[in-house]
């Protein structure tokens, strides 16, 4: 099952590395991960996805918390709970017209235009999906979950 | 929380000494180390952590006491793990934390298996490990390693200082770590160029960890309810059969009395975990001993005749529940407290439980089924019990003409009465070591017990016999188990300690035969050392131990073990055992406790039929 895990953690340097090492120790990869200073400069929010049983995962987050530098740690998935993803894309430039009206050009040549899109997870693999059929797609670049408690 | 922590180290109410003064970063671990109350340190040198070690030479000239003694001795072994052994067997022995100083790149990384093992049994230890300088990290510099990472999956905490204003606070924040909630080991990783930065010395003041604190503070302050409370005793009041199974985490807390008080106010047996020997005197009538895999056979037919299990800091490790599910069976309720939330419910789910410490919450639960007049009549369960210990007590081969090493232990335990500290390798002579001595009192039975590390034995009767002088300290050993730290005999000769090593020798990896013959069809793969050229007593001899010897002769037993005992100084007796001595019982992996194998000399189930089970609920006064 799909677990999404909100961690607020010290910005200590080996933190999020100790964070990680628990999934890896089990063979878990981590399907999505998203880190960024919060208002607080000593606090990182961390979101991570990972697929995996549930009683493990639980077992998981129960370790989590008990890392001297994670200030808390809670799973959204079975809460109430927004969750964005951003992504950034290169594809050829007969895509541009298509792209104008569901995403945001961010720039524009003659052979390859540059756009970003954000939405629930599922809408980024439909809008790929759709930019996929108008036109070749270079590069992805996926920004991972942001999500919090509504 | 630990209550047998005494807090040299609070100087918060009044102001340091050496508050304000200039001093290097080396001097600064010197003076936290000092002010934590520690009276000795384990190490070994080396380039990156030479400032420290100067700084200790230095503190020790100007510090010295009237007799002449050094305040921090600075002691060293043979390599890093026998120091942090040593420092992790102080711990043990002590309560207090133990602390040990290496080198960088492989002085740290030696540390590594001794730390893993502080963690795997929470003992609370302090490793200060000398890292290259700042600007040399990740270049590959001589004697580099990235201990930080390294540790980091290992340790509790692990602090890599790169600011040397930040290195006070973080060393006290370290021992902090180390002893509070469910203790474990922290390592402090120092760069070279800050042990030698001069700062302004505080005298005072941790780093915030402010998740860490809160989450102490809610384990360490939610009481019992009263609702809690009268929940626990409804169900021990349905309850016929209950049991107290004990784990480290009675040893850890403090908790022997309010144990011992608990089970003799309301009549509950008690079986001990591996780590938890010592939480409950083997010696008093309700006391099962050991569970588990190679727990006596009365302890775990008792489990498996139990009603009511309370769990009490102990995780239901795969070594005393084998299969999770056949566990305590006829079990309906299972009660757990632990001072770890990731504890609860791990492996079985908890019909009650209460996350907190185990001597308030003891205390409160005595307390609060007191007060409400809780009073069972379990003496039908008791002369059940008193029938399993009879039928089904720990024996072995008493006619055999080679020395069995049962007997080799009964000899020691007449003597030494369940009072002297027992520290251990991992194997055969561990288990017998467990199931065969008398432990009276917390802390005096020191071995590895879930990470199984070889080698740990001789070490931690070290760092035990500087904790606990005035106590005999004996490392019984296996001849493979102490080949892996052999090294540390010397250290025993250096410091002149008393320490008395046994090994009991049976020419190979005992244990791994044990399982060789069982599941190998026998082969005995690399475990065999017959062919081996070590004399074990010329190696103490060499190492200058006055008293060395090899019983071999099964009549010599008494007179042999009492001369071993009773010399003053370092004393080692090798002793030859039957080689096919086995540890039983036996509850083989995936296996349940019905399916315990007891060996030729323990009556089993199979042999001796249970005797039907108590089953009408005890009358009481309460409710």
């Amino acid at each position: 099952m799909r677990h999404l895990i909100s961690i607020l953690l010290q910005n200590e340097a080996g933190a999020l590395a100790r964070v990680a090492g628990l999934f890896a120790a089990r063979g878990y990869n981590i399907e999505s991960l998203t880190v960024a200073a919060t208002g607080d400069e000593e606090a990182s929010r961390l979101s991570l996805v990972v697929y995996g049983d549930d009683a493990v995962v639980e077992q998981i987050v129960k370790q989590s918390r008990k890392l001297v530098d994670v200030i808390s740690i809670e799973e959204l998935t079975t809460r109430q709970h927004v969750e964005r993803e951003l992504v950034v894309v290169r594809f050829a430039a007969s895509g541009l017209a298509w792209a104008n009206s569901h995403a945001r050009v961010l720039s524009s040549g003659s052979d390859q235009c540059v756009a970003e899109f954000s939405g629930h997870a599922d809408d980024v693999d439909e809008f790929l999906t759709q930019l996929a059929i108008r036109a070749t797609v270079h590069d992805v670049a996926r920004s991972g979950l942001a999500a919090l408690a509504s | 929380m630990n209550a047998q922590l005494d807090t040299p180290g609070d100087i918060s109410s009044k102001i340091h000494p050496r508050a304000g003064q200039a001093l290097t970063g080396a001097d600064v671990v010197v003076q936290v180390l000092a002010d934590e109350g520690l009276d000795v340190l384990f190490g070994y040198s080396g380039g990156a952590i030479l400032p420290v070690y100067d700084a200790i030479f230095r503190h020790n000239l100007e510090n010295l006491r009237a007799d002449g003694s050094e305040p921090l001795p600075l002691i060293v072994p043979a390599n890093e793990q026998g120091a942090c052994f040593m420092a992790a067997g102080y711990a043990r022995a002590s309560g207090k934390v133990g602390a040990a100083l290496v080198t960088s790149g492989p002085g740290a990384t030696n540390a590594v298996t001794p730390v893993r093992d502080c963690t795997a049994d929470s003992i609370p230890l302090v490793v200060i490990s000398g890292q290259v300088p700042t600007a040399s990290i990740g270049t590959d510099a001589f004697q580099e390693a990235p201990i930080s990472t390294i540790m980091g999956a290992c340790a509790k905490h692990v602090f890599l200082v790169t600011d040397a204003s930040a290195l006070e606070a973080t060393l006290r924040t370290a021992f902090y770590i180390a002893r509070s909630g469910r203790p474990g080991p922290v390592v402090v990783d120092i760069p070279k160029d800050v042990q030698n930065t001069v700062v302004t010395f505080e005298g005072a003041g941790e780093l915030p960890v402010p998740g860490y604190r809160a989450r102490l503070r809610a384990i360490e302050q939610t009481p019992l309810s009263d609702a809690r409370c009268a929940e626990f005793f409804a169900a021990l009041k349905a309850s016929s059969r209950p049991l107290i199974y004990a784990g480290g985490g009675i040893i850890t807390d403090g908790a022997r009395d309010a144990l011992r008080d608990f089970a003799h106010s309301f009549g509950l047996p008690v079986t001990t975990t591996l780590m938890g020997i010592g939480g409950y005197d083997t010696t008093d009538p309700l006391a099962l001993h050991m569970l588990g895999m190679h727990g006596t056979a009365y302890a775990n037919y008792a489990v498996d005749d139990c009603d009511f299990i309370f769990a009490l800091g102990a995780r239901f490790d795969d070594r005393v529940v084998g299969v999770p599910d056949k566990f305590a069976p006829l079990a309906r309720t299972i009660a757990q407290i632990d001072i770890d939330p990731a504890e609860i419910g791990k492996v079985k789910q908890a019909d009650w439980f209460h996350t907190g410490t185990l001597r308030t919450s003891l205390e409160r639960l005595r307390a609060w089924g007191i007060a409400h007049g809780f009073q069972a009549n379990y003496s039908a369960w008791h002369e059940h019990i008193g029938q399993l210990k009879s039928r089904h007590r720990l024996d072995y081969d008493r006619q055999s003409a080679l020395i069995q090493p049962y007997a080799v232990i009964e000899a020691i335990n007449r003597i030494t009465r369940g009072h002297a500290i027992i520290s251990t390798g991992v194997g055969q002579h561990q288990m017998w070591s467990a199931q065969y001595f008398d432990f009276c009192e917390p802390r005096r039975w020191l071995t590895s017990g879930s990470m199984g590390t070889m080698g740990f034995g001789l070490p931690a009767a070290i760092g035990a016999q500087f904790a606990r002088p005035d106590l005999v300290v004996i490392d019984v050993d296996g001849d493979a188990s102490i080949r892996m730290n052999l090294g540390e005999l010397e250290t025993v000769t250096t410091y002149n300690l008393p320490v008395k090593v046994v090994v009991l020798n049976n020419v190979g990896d005992g244990m791994v035969r044990q399982w060789q013959k069982l599941f190998f069809k026998g082969r005995f793969s690399a475990s065999d050392k017959s062919l081996h050229k070590k004399d074990f007593v010329k190696a103490a001899e060499a190492d200058g131990f006055g008293w060395a010897q090899r019983l071999d002769d099964p009549a010599a037993i008494e007179s042999t073990i009492a001369q071993f005992l009773a010399f003053e100084g370092p004393a080692f007796l090798e002793v030859m055992i039957d080689p096919d001595a086995g540890v039983y019982p036996m509850v083989g992996p995936g296996a349940c406790y019905a399916q315990m194998v007891t060996g030729d000399f323990i009556a089993s189930r199979d042999e001796v039929p249970a005797a039907p089970l108590p089953t009408v609920a005890s009358p009481t006064g309460m409710f």
